[in-house]
């Protein structure tokens, strides 16, 4: 080993997940070699007095500062409610929505190449979602209602399982 | 992460979403300051800093009810404030920040050190270099480019681990580890640089 080597490996070597046999090797070559000590020694003290800041340290926030942040956030929430309530909603809504039209697809078999291969996957290992897709699709695709939230959770997981840009349905 | 700060994560989160009154008031009293820190370390301007934790408590409280709590709440909550950072830097003209190739050890075509090395190790054991020694510490932080500094604040101050800084930066774990050493390695030789100037004066 080189001091060059050395001083790009102290990290694993000063936290104690270095390899041992490389451990040994470098602890040889700091037995011999008086600047890699200094250097390794001083390393751990910068690592050390680092620390000791993040203990001492105050999350310090000027107390102007501080009060304006408060009147201001709690000031938006108090003015905003409805709005941020129709936001929600709105959101709560759509994902609604989206599961909705997904499952009537997957009843349908109009599901994308890509949403069917994960949707058959998923529903190969879970029971709970294999009986509801097969029961809805005896039923047909003009019967389906908002799915339970068991189901739902699941078909919420699989959207976002979808690599960003894929489509979920056939054109 | 202690399991105590995770519980306080989760019902935080639940009583957001639920827009319990009392809600707002622990966001605040548990984040303001972290994410006022953490937004001064990255912009190092007060009324910045200052309008980007607006920002972030904003979007905290709007999307509490989208978060998917596939990551733990506060990485949730320091990614939105390092994004915002980030975005605000973008527009503007490059605060003043030293090169951090000045700073790394330099060595011998034989890979050997170049320069003689003083181990001042001991000297900093020293109680009543620690308040100095902390403030020099922040101050070479600051002169780092945003790149590293980032890294170092969310890893070696903030104590968070590779793999949540990773995640909250969107970089890889093997990424953060190289910015972090060089960041260390930085820190050291300044601090270096200090202490024999301090002895020669």
């Amino acid at each position: 080993m080189i001091c060059k080597e050395l001083a790009y490996m102290l990290a694993d070597y000063c936290n104690g997940t270095m390899d041992p046999r490389l451990r040994e090797e470098l602890d040889d070559h700091l037995s011999r070699c008086e600047p890699c000590m200094a250097f390794t020694k001083t390393f751990r003290a910068t690592c050390a007095e680092t620390r000791k800041l993040r203990e001492t340290i105050e999350y310090t926030i000027p107390r102007e500062v501080r009060e304006r942040l408060e009147m201001f956030v709690r000031s938006a929430v108090l003015k905003y409610p409805e709005k941020v309530n129709e936001y929600r909603e709105q959101v709560a809504r759509d994902r609604r929505e989206k599961v909705l039209k997904l499952v009537r697809a997957a009843t349908a078999g109009t599901l994308s190449s890509a949403t069917a291969l994960l949707m058959e996957s998923h529903c190969a290992a879970c029971p709970e979602c294999s009986g509801y897709f097969d029961a809805a699709r005896m039923a047909g695709d003009h019967q389906v209602t908002d799915p339970p939230e068991g189901i739902r959770s699941h078909v919420i997981a699989l959207m976002q399982a979808l690599p960003p840009g894929e489509e979920f349905f056939l054109a | 992460m202690s399991a105590e700060r995770w519980k306080e994560d989760e019902a935080l989160l639940e009583s957001l979403r639920k827009g319990t009154p009392d809600a707002v008031d622990e966001l605040l009293r548990l984040y303001q300051g972290k994410i006022f820190n953490l937004a001064m370390s990255i912009l190092k301007n007060e009324s910045d800093a200052e309008e980007a934790a607006q920002d972030v408590f904003m979007t905290v409280i709007r999307k509490a009810d989208t978060f998917q709590g596939n990551s733990a709440f506060y990485s949730w909550m320091y990614r939105i404030c390092v994004n915002t950072c980030l975005m605000r830097l973008r527009g503007k003209r490059r605060n003043e920040t030293v090169s951090i190739e000045e700073f790394m050890p330099v060595f011998t075509d034989e890979g050997m050190h170049a320069s003689p090395m003083d181990d001042w190790s001991k000297e900093v054991e020293r109680d009543a270099l620690n308040e100095e020694l902390g403030q020099m510490i922040r101050k070479f932080t600051e002169e780092l480019s945003e790149k590293y500094r980032v890294v170092f604040v969310l890893s070696d101050v903030e104590g968070l681990s590779n793999e949540e800084t990773a995640k909250i930066l969107g970089l890889t774990v093997p990424a953060i580890k190289s910015r972090l050493h060089r960041a260390r390695l930085y820190l050291r030789e300044q601090l270096s640089r200090y202490l024999r100037e301090g002895k020669a004066g």
